[in-house]
């Protein structure tokens, strides 16, 4: 597990609604992690833990539907 | 400066209650209350439509601004569930109050239409003198175009809500309105001319989590004025979850969210005047005290609007 996915994992863990899978590419949605508002506060907690302000164009669900994606969103941003 | 001469609002009489929806959603009551926190809602009956609703919020709205028909400016009325492409719902209001002559006009954006036809009326008002601003919707007939979703069905009331704005100082001041909008967000929450309500849920959350407390600080800072000078929170009442999230955005207590929700559940284009009429009858509008409104709706738009009441 790469530092940034504990970060994720550690920032998404107090708005899951069930454990957080370990298959990066699940979909945290249709598994049930995330309903819509732990979406919105968890987008919040990503923003914190990684230092960054996610503009509101990029606010829009499929960014962060899998860890894989949010890992990928944020290093990329946090560059 | 403009200010709110009157304000009334009216519900139908039929109450949804969320029990009655689970059962017809094959979904459990309590899971109805954790998503958005209605526990009942007002549906129209056959035949009634959302104009006459409108009449008698304009009715009880004009009365309290002593006012007759004849003497408004314009109707604007804000909307997402019109019965037909045009002429809107404010044309019905007009025949309905039996007041030719002022312009009278839809502003369909949904649950963001209120204080879009809020913000007009602001703006039209010295020149064409009182302005009906009115929120007017039948989104039960929308939700029973399809099958009932229950993403969308549990959310959904009926209900309609008018304020008469005037020009010049008055008991309640608009001090500024400030509205923005997004197209690049049309398809997320749309109403084709027969289809059923298309609606991204997820997307409509995230946005505005985020537009809400944006929109109700661009109205604080040009005032040198933050969230915690600010005595009423009166928002779109969307979701009781999202009005939490907003709260917490903003760094202010639930406390001081006015919250009607759980008993007349989302009337988009109505809600925040609802909102607002209900905080009026009940002695919310305090003298002295700064009272905040905004809403968030199709287009994506959204919008703020800060109010003084007279001290």
């Amino acid at each position: 597990m790469t530092p940034a996915t504990e970060k994720i994992r550690a920032a998404l863990q107090p708005f899951a609604r069930i454990p957080i899978p370990d298959d990066v590419d699940a979909s945290l949605f249709e598994l049930g992690v995330l309903d819509s508002f732990g979406l919105m506060d968890a987008v919040a907690g990503l923003e914190e833990a990684f230092g960054v302000k996610v503009p509101d164009a990029d606010l829009t669900p499929r960014r962060f539907e899998t860890l894989a994606k949010i890992e990928t969103y944020f290093t990329s941003r946090a560059a | 400066m403009a200010h709110l001469a009157g304000l009334g609002h009216a519900l139908p009489d039929r109450i949804v209650p969320s029990s009655e929806l689970a059962a017809r959603l094959d979904v459990t009551e309590e899971w109805i209350l954790a998503a958005c926190g209605i526990r009942e809602r007002r549906w129209l009956s056959d035949g009634e439509p959302a104009a006459a609703l409108a009449e008698k919020a304009a009715l009880a709205a004009l009365s309290r601004a002593e006012l007759t028909p004849g003497r408004l400016g314009a109707i604007v009325v804000g909307t997402g569930s019109a019965p037909r492409a045009f002429p809107g719902i404010s044309a019905d209001l007009q025949r309905r109050l039996g007041a030719p002559g002022a312009a009278a006009f839809d502003v369909p954006l949904a649950s963001v239409g209120g204080l879009f036809a809020l913000a007009l009326a602001v703006d039209l008002c010295p020149r064409t003198g009182p302005v009906l601003a009115a929120g007017a919707e039948e989104m039960s007939r929308v939700l029973l175009r399809a099958p009932l979703a229950k993403e969308t069905a549990i959310l959904f009331g009926d209900g309609a809500a008018a304020c008469i704005v005037a020009p010049g100082e008055g008991p309640v001041s608009v001090v500024d309105v400030r509205l923005g909008s997004d197209g690049t967000f049309a398809g997320a929450l749309s109403l084709g001319h027969d289809g059923p309500l298309e609606m991204e849920g997820r997307t409509v959350i995230l946005q505005a989590s985020r537009k809400l407390p944006a929109a109700i600080r661009s109205v604080l800072d040009p005032q040198g004025l933050s969230p915690a000078d600010v005595d009423l929170f009166v928002l779109h009442q969307a979701n009781l979850n999202l009005l939490k999230g907003v709260a917490r955005s903003l760094g202010v207590g639930e406390e001081k969210l006015f919250v009607n929700v759980d008993r007349v559940g989302n009337t988009s284009a109505a809600s925040v005047l609802i909102a607002l009429s209900e905080a009026s009858e009940q002695g919310l509008l305090k003298p002295g005290s700064r009272v905040i409104l905004a809403a968030f709706g199709a287009g994506f738009s959204w919008g703020a609007a800060l109010l003084r009441v007279a001290g």
